[in-house]
């Protein structure tokens, strides 16, 4: 529904011709340094990677994050007791590459822990990994003539028809990559719960239309011949599709209708102690009103994945 | 404590009831151009100090000893007339006032002397329909809420920001009235225009505190919009081409002297303008805004008058194959004007107003579809009891139904269509008041109210209970029960006091007091730092409890001259408190949630402030200064760790100063110079990424602690007069909005670069960029 502020902002822009926006120079320190921890991990079979990082200030153009270089970073399997330990390779970044010979992969229905240990403190979170849907056949392309504003180079846009699956409380993110990168514009972030918004009439059916569609294009960029495009949808929990309704929202947060900026609130690490060292599951939270101030997340996902090749 | 109260205030009444011959001297005042009847009119009889004010009506009455009266009549922009009255029985007249001369000399106009000092009320202003023309506007269009603006104690968001703040209080938080009905959103094209059409408007009022029981319903303000009746005495049109609208008023006698009819509508034309320059893909597009204000009175005998009026008008946005939006009122009004005998006066009413909006988005095989609405319709009586000059007793009912519509939205894709509407919500407001005004003849005067309300809200429909959660975080919905048609689902009763008061220190000064308790039950639910069309009303529920306000406010009043007491001048102090203020969770979902109550947490409020005013009301200029000193603040459990923080419309500083100037026939020239300090904000101070994304942060900020830079603004104006015929009068309008040139920033927002870290910016959003010049022709035929 922000695509309601969206619309008043842009009717409100389009009416004040005479308005005009102008960079200013703002001095701000940073009130608070965060360690972040961005651990999305799937059971596709490539290499996985959690990156541990230090926020910075709003302002700074130097583009790197001070990376944490010296944790600890462990995902156990509450089921099998497995332990997958990522070990650091370089820009904060630390990796595990699964084997499904061993039967070291992440699979759909357990619950997963993540350990990390920092010089600070030690901190757990836990991932129950959700199943996403079933992908065949489901990237169709339309003309972009009468399906979105004029475009000076006609070309073709992408839907995505697939079904959610049965029951309410699925939730997903869907990602799009044309030629092999990833859309990473907060505006095109594409969550969903169950097929669109997650009321009671919105279940089991395809997705909707902003769903199927908006995320996965751009109207500014339309798809011409030749060019590939992958979508994967990635089941989430609950909390996850939370945090990441903020992101959007803070991201988008701006101009005459903004609300007050927010931060990002730590939804799923704990300050833990643990009782048996040997054992991630042994473990005591050490404040639970009070979790300690942690950037990102960390959730298990299972990926399917398709892909078109556009033709004109 | 409450039976006891009404018991002082009937033997107040009884007491000053005085036992020798009496007699009524009742009527009502009219202009003599077009019979208009003239509100606020004061007639004074000279030889026993006694006032009377004519009411909205135009209606007085006097109880008084037999003998020779003379009674002098004065009004704002009329000149004054004396009569003599031999009062040996009941009479009633029709008082009939001169309009004030168009020629500029030291005319002895007494008009309007005193009345600040004179009157009871305590933080009321009005402008009269004539004024608000005159003050330099945004594109030359004279603007009721724009001139509303620049009185003391009055603040807004910023340019093009829907509504006005009141002594610290929300928008949603004005009885905004047209004719009686209520008004949800009195803004066209967000808010650089008001909805009320100006040549329709006779003349607008706004209370600030001491508010009177006869209103009730929103905390902050009254503002009462009358409409002009129409000329009763010869068909006239007024109008006017602008650089935005083009105006077009036609009224006239139906039957001459008895009733009159007023049409009056405007339209923008910027589509018609653009059309030939849109590509064909928008040929279809529109966008343009209407409003149409029309009114129909019968004198039917001196006892007995109707008026019906309505109001509709609307915004409309659409482009072909994006979106489509469309916003606005709808009211009508009809009232019975009853006198029951020389003393009792009635006015019974009945209203319909509605407030909707309708969007939609996507292209020919998808598609979003929503609307949402607010109607209500409502019934009301008022008597008012002269029952001698020196009390009047005011009592009234009201019962009103509401129908909400939070949003009715479907979505179709490939011929598929979705519903995922909220059920439709009712709620039932009843409330009755007894006020009275005790006028000694002595120096203290005392108006003493009482208003009891009640809120239903009523079935059928889902209700909820929430659990308390986490500090700051989304409510989690424990149970949800059915209700039946009509079922009460909550019931508030409120008890309402108010009380006002004044101390005639000598003749041109006067020391006034007042206290309101104020009881809201519609609630606008917006976080956003300038309110939407597409925020949603809701009522109060069984988890949102109605907000009350206790507002006590002093003020010494005066008046000093030049020859004819040319100037008022008035300081006022004020301090609210409120309780059950709606605030948000963080990331609060408030469109189309039917668990939008555990989005929603209540906290305090409290507001102060200093009003300074100075006006000119005779002369070649004219004019006045105003000045505020406020804060508004809040405090929240789970925002700013609890303490109390600056609401997003708190402005410390606020000069306004208006001023017109009557150079010649030919020229008059007017200008006005704003300043507010700027408006709080929050600024985030980190950032992170994490999957690609940049994230901002706030680290541990508190809300709103920050200011914007402050905000200034001088507008000028000229008008050429062109050479009057019989029949034809018209005018050029020249100006300039924004003078000097000035980028007011509305907000400094952080714009963050999602895909790469550290290419933040921060942007000051100036909604006006530059100067903007206008002209406009009106004329006058008749």
């Amino acid at each position: 529904m922000k695509a309601i502020k969206q619309i008043s902002f842009i009717l409100f822009a389009m009416l004040t011709l005479g308005s005009c926006e102008d960079i200013i120079k703002v001095d701000v320190t940073q009130s608070q340094v965060k360690l972040v921890i961005d651990a999305f991990v799937n059971n596709l079979d490539t290499v996985q990677k959690i990156r541990l990082t230090k926020s910075i200030n709003y302002f700074d153009s130097s583009n790197t994050e001070p990376p944490v270089t010296d944790a600890t970073v462990i995902i156990a399997d509450s089921a099998t007791l497995k332990v997958f330990p990522f070990v650091y390779t370089t820009n904060g970044n630390y990796e595990w590459k699964p084997n499904k010979n061993t039967g070291d992969t992440f699979t759909v229905g357990h619950t997963y822990a993540l350990l990390v240990i920092t010089k600070e403190d030690t901190l757990l979170s836990f991932s129950h990994m959700n199943p996403t849907i079933t992908m065949f056949d489901s990237l169709r392309t339309v003309p972009t003539e009468g399906n979105g504003p004029p475009q000076i180079r006609p070309g073709k846009f992408v839907e995505l028809f697939a079904k959610d699956l049965t029951g309410p409380g699925n939730y997903y993110w869907i990602k799009t990559f044309r030629n092999d990168s990833f859309y990473n514009e907060v505006q095109k972030l594409n969550i969903s719960q169950d097929m669109g918004n997650g009321s009671p009439q919105q279940d089991g059916g395809l997705f909707i239309y902003p769903k199927r569609f908006s995320g996965i294009n751009k109207f500014q960029r339309p798809y011409f011949d030749g060019d590939k495009v992958r979508v994967e949808v990635h089941s989430i929990n609950q909390l996850c599709y939370f945090w990441f309704s903020l992101v959007v929202n803070e991201n988008r947060n701006s101009g005459l209708f903004a609300t007050p900026p927010v931060n990002i609130p730590n939804y799923c690490f704990y300050s833990v102690s643990f009782t048996n060292p040997s054992n991630p599951f042994s473990f005591k939270i050490k404040d639970p009103k009070n979790p300690p101030p942690i950037g990102g997340f960390f959730c298990v996902s299972e990926v399917r994945t398709a892909e078109i090749g556009i033709k004109m | 404590m409450l039976r006891r109260a009404v018991l002082i205030l009937i033997f107040f009444t009884i007491f000053f009831q005085v036992q020798a011959q009496k007699y009524t001297l009742s009527g009502f005042v009219k202009d003599s151009a077009n019979g208009e009847t003239i509100n606020n009119a004061f007639i004074s009889i000279k030889n026993n100090k006694t006032t009377a004010v004519s009411n909205n009506y135009g209606f007085f009455s006097f109880t008084i000893e037999k003998g020779k009266y003379e009674i002098s009549i004065a009004a704002g922009g009329f000149n004054q007339s004396d009569l003599t009255i031999e009062l040996d029985k009941n009479k009633q007249i029709t008082i009939v006032l001169l309009p004030e001369s168009e020629t500029i000399q030291e005319v002895n106009i007494r008009a309007k002397k005193n009345d600040n000092v004179k009157k009871i009320d305590i933080s009321t202003q009005t402008i009269s329909g004539k004024t608000i023309k005159k003050i330099p506007a945004f594109l030359g269009e004279a603007d009721v809420i724009k001139s509303v603006q620049l009185l003391p104690g009055v603040t807004t968001v910023g340019e093009g920001a829907s509504g006005f703040n009141v002594r610290g209080g929300a928008i949603d938080q004005n009885l905004v009235l047209m004719d009686e009905a209520p008004v949800f959103n009195s803004a066209h094209l967000f808010g650089f225009f008001s909805i009320f059409n100006p040549d329709a408007v006779k003349d607008v009022q706004l209370i600030k505190g001491g508010i009177p029981a006869n209103y009730g319903g929103r905390l902050s303000s009254v503002l009462e919009v009358l409409t002009r009746d129409g000329n009763k005495k010869q068909f006239q049109a007024n109008g006017g081409v602008g650089t935005i609208f083009s105006r077009l008023t036609l009224e006239g006698p139906i039957v001459k002297n008895k009733a009159s009819f007023m049409v009056s509508g405007r339209r923008s034309y910027v589509d018609i303008l653009a059309k030939p320059l849109l590509n064909e893909g928008l040929k279809d597009s529109r966008f343009y805004f209407y409003d149409l204000t029309t009114k129909l009175n019968y004198n039917y005998n001196a006892m007995n008058t109707f008026f019906v009026s309505s109001y509709i008008g609307d915004d409309i946005f659409y482009a072909a194959n994006a979106f489509g939006v469309k916003w606005g009122n709808t009211t009508l009004t009809a009232r019975w004007n009853h006198i029951f005998n020389k003393k009792l006066f009635s006015n019974f009413t009945y209203y319909y107003s509605r407030y909707r909006y309708n969007l939609e988005f996507g292209s020919n095989d998808a598609s979003f579809n929503w609307y949402s609405y607010i109607i209500n319709n409502s019934v009301k009586g008022d008597l008012k009891y002269y029952l001698s000059p020196k009390v009047e007793i005011g009592t009234g009912v009201q019962s009103t139904y509401y129908n909400f519509i939070p949003g009715n939205a479907t979505s179709i894709t490939n011929g598929e269509s979705r519903s995922f509407s909220l059920p439709d919500k009712y709620g039932m407001e009843n409330a009755a008041y007894v006020t009275s005004d005790i006028n000694s003849t002595g120096k203290f005067s005392v108006r003493a109210g009482l208003r009891l309300s009640q809120f239903l809200y009523l079935g059928k429909g889902n209700y909820y209970t929430f659990k308390d959660p986490l500090v700051g975080q989304r409510k989690i919905v424990t149970s949800t029960s059915v209700a039946e048609n009509n079922e009460v689902i909550a019931n508030y009763f409120n008890w309402e006091p108010r009380l006002g008061f004044k101390y005639a220190v000598n003749k041109s000064a006067s020391i006034k007091g007042g206290y309101n308790r104020m009881v809201q039950n519609l609630h606008l639910i917006s976080n956003t730092a300038a309110s939407v069309p597409f925020d949603v009303w809701t009522p109060s529920t069984n988890n949102i409890k109605p907000e009350i306000a206790d507002q006590l406010t002093i003020g010494y009043f005066k008046n000093f001259s030049g020859k004819n007491n040319d100037y008022e001048a008035s300081v006022e102090t004020y301090y609210k408190a409120l309780q059950n203020q709606i605030d948000y969770i963080d990331g609060a979902n408030l469109l189309l949630n039917r668990y939008l109550e555990g989005e929603l947490f209540s906290g305090k409020g409290r507001s102060y402030g200093l009003e300074l005013y100075l006006k000119k009301n005779t002369g070649k200029l004219t004019g006045w200064i105003s000045y505020t000193l406020s804060r508004s603040e809040r405090q929240v459990t789970g925002i700013s760790n609890g303490n109390w923080y600056p609401n997003r419309f708190d402005r410390l500083n606020n000069l306004y100063i208006v001023a017109q100037y009557k150079h010649s026939d030919k020229w008059e020239f007017a200008a006005n110079f704003v300043f507010s300090s700027g408006t709080p904000t929050t600024f985030y101070s980190g950032q992170y990424n994490v999957q690609g994304y940049t994230i901002p942060d706030a680290g541990n900020n508190t809300r709103n602690n920050v200011r914007n830079p402050n905000y200034h603004r001088l507008d000028l104006s000229a008008t050429y007069n062109v050479k009057k015929t019989k029949n034809w009068e018209s005018s050029w309008v020249f100006s300039v909005y924004n003078a000097y040139n000035r980028r007011n920033p509305f907000s400094i927002y952080f714009s963050t670069n999602y895909g790469n870290l550290g290419q933040n910016k921060a942007i000051q959003f100036s909604v006006i960029g530059g100067f903007i010049p206008a002209i406009a022709y009106n004329f006058k035929w008749r």
